[in-house]
């Protein structure tokens, strides 16, 4: 079961490497406006087939590409109420800080937890292979997170039942 | 701080203040408020720096839980045990509150000791007066006696407008919490905090403690209970008190801590919530570091450069 993360990883790693080749592409419709393909879906010679990578029914990743951006959306895995509610929080709280991250789209698209945005001009600034490092370390991040939040909450439930059961004794 | 406690640190300053300050020092007429709705004002006034009038408010009952006179059963009785001639009950209280006091500073006992401990227990006024009621039933059970509500769940009030039960027998007390909170992160927290007090009795060390269980719908010991109480979204916990568990030095904590049963859960949530908040934050702060990692350094020299606020970069 631990040996399946690497697998998911390098399997999102791999595909973006292959996905992420974006160069400018002026708007066709309007004139000198500049937005990204992927957003917009309205001429399917810009965009590319979709991706979807599931590791199991629970998580998976869809990557969509077109010509100067590509849409990575995420599903977490949430096993009971408390992951539920934990995982909610942590990711509401990345997104509203979208500004500062950059890449990160500030809702997700429907029927997933997070989803980045990345362009053109995102390719231009930083190194391709930085910029999937992070995305797939942030992946790596996230669950992470998740599960030592639930190890603290769980913890501090358990030392606050102690000392108020010794108050007892 | 992990546990709640008794005395009122802000009464408990006034008074040592007051007292150290003797005959000098500024007239004092303070308001404060507590966890679930506890008000206290304070007065004192230098025509007579011997005094304090100290007006208490308390927690509005719902309908189940009797109360005469806008105080909880045996809450006068309770405050003249504690007290003694240093304190005297002023009728009606004062508008707005539910009890006024007249503390006398010149009647304390001049031993060092009792007058701080006669202090303390002025500061845990609370105490005596919300717990008057699970006082007595709890003596009851450590002298092995049943008033006449035995078998029947007794409603006592611990915060505004609810109440929790308290089922009382001759070998042993039943108390029963319904559980409730506004927010449903709280819910879902507080469900996992009140299993974990189920798990923590389990354990070894803790085989004196009360039996604790926790469950979903009301348990059996409220079959009593009106309907308005059986409502509960983080469900019910159920602690049963033994003898052992009130005798002698043992009865007040034993009060203070089922009296601040829910407060003591609902503070610990918050204090966790915080923590996760802080959590993310450092988080975030590491994966934006990540993601400066990712920038070219091109751009990162044209920042250092053009822009307005100078950072440390170290440009090797």
């Amino acid at each position: 079961m631990a040996n399946t993360i690497r697998l998911y990883l390098t399997c999102i790693r791999n595909t973006l490497e292959a996905a992420m080749c974006l160069q400018n592409f002026p708007c066709q419709e309007v004139e000198r406006h500049n937005k990204p393909e992927v957003e917009l879906n309205t001429s399917p010679g810009l965009i590319m087939n979709p991706v979807l990578i599931c590791r199991n029914e629970a998580e998976k990743c869809l990557i969509e590409t077109s010509i100067n951006s590509i849409r990575i959306s995420m599903k977490v895995k949430q096993a009971d109420e408390l992951e539920n509610i934990l995982a909610k929080k942590f990711l509401r709280f990345l997104s509203m800080r979208a500004e500062a991250f950059q890449v990160l789209r500030r809702k997700p698209v429907q029927g997933y937890d997070i989803s980045f945005l990345i362009t053109n001009y995102h390719c231009e600034e930083m190194h391709k292979h930085k910029l999937i490092d992070f995305i797939v370390q942030f992946m790596e991040d996230i669950d992470k997170e998740i599960s030592e939040l639930k190890l603290s909450v769980n913890t501090r439930g358990r030392l606050v039942a102690t000392e108020f059961l010794k108050q007892f004794i | 701080m992990i546990l709640l406690q008794s005395p009122s640190r802000f009464l408990l300053q006034i008074l040592h203040d007051r007292l150290l300050s003797q005959d000098k020092g500024v007239d004092i007429d303070c308001q404060t408020v507590e966890f679930d709705d506890v008000r206290y004002h304070i007065q004192v006034s230098m025509r007579n720096p011997k005094v304090l009038v100290l007006s208490v408010a308390l927690p509005l009952p719902p309908e189940e839980a009797a109360s005469f006179d806008g105080l909880p059963f045996g809450a006068i009785e309770a405050i003249k045990a504690a007290y003694g001639p240093v304190v005297q009950i002023l009728d009606p209280p004062k508008d707005g509150f539910d009890l006024t006091l007249k503390i006398n500073l010149a009647k304390l006992p001049s031993d060092e000791e009792q007058k701080n401990a006669i202090l303390l227990q002025i500061a845990s006024i609370r105490e005596v007066v919300l717990g008057a009621p699970l006082k007595i039933l709890l003596k009851n059970l450590s002298m092995k006696t049943v008033g006449p509500e035995a078998g029947q769940p007794v409603a006592l009030v611990h915060r505004p407008n609810e109440s929790f039960f308290v089922v009382p027998q001759a070998d042993k007390a039943t108390v029963v919490y319904p559980m409730r909170f506004l927010d449903s992160i709280d819910i879902v927290l507080a469900t996992s905090f009140l299993q974990e007090f189920v798990e923590a009795r389990r354990t070894a060390a803790l085989n004196n403690a009360p039996a604790c269980m926790w469950s979903q719908s009301p348990p059996p010991e409220l079959k009593g209970a009106p309907e308005s109480a059986l409502t509960a979204n983080a469900g019910f916990v159920t602690f049963v008190v033994n003898p052992r568990h009130v005798e002698g030095k043992k009865l007040d904590r034993t009060v203070w801590n089922l009296l601040t049963f829910h407060a003591y859960v609902s503070y610990h949530v918050k204090c966790s919530e915080g923590f996760m908040h802080t959590r993310m934050r450092r988080r975030v702060d590491t994966l934006i570091q990540a993601l400066d990692r990712a920038k070219s350094d091109a751009e990162k020299l044209k920042k250092m450069v053009t822009g307005p606020s100078f950072k440390k970069w170290f440009v090797i």
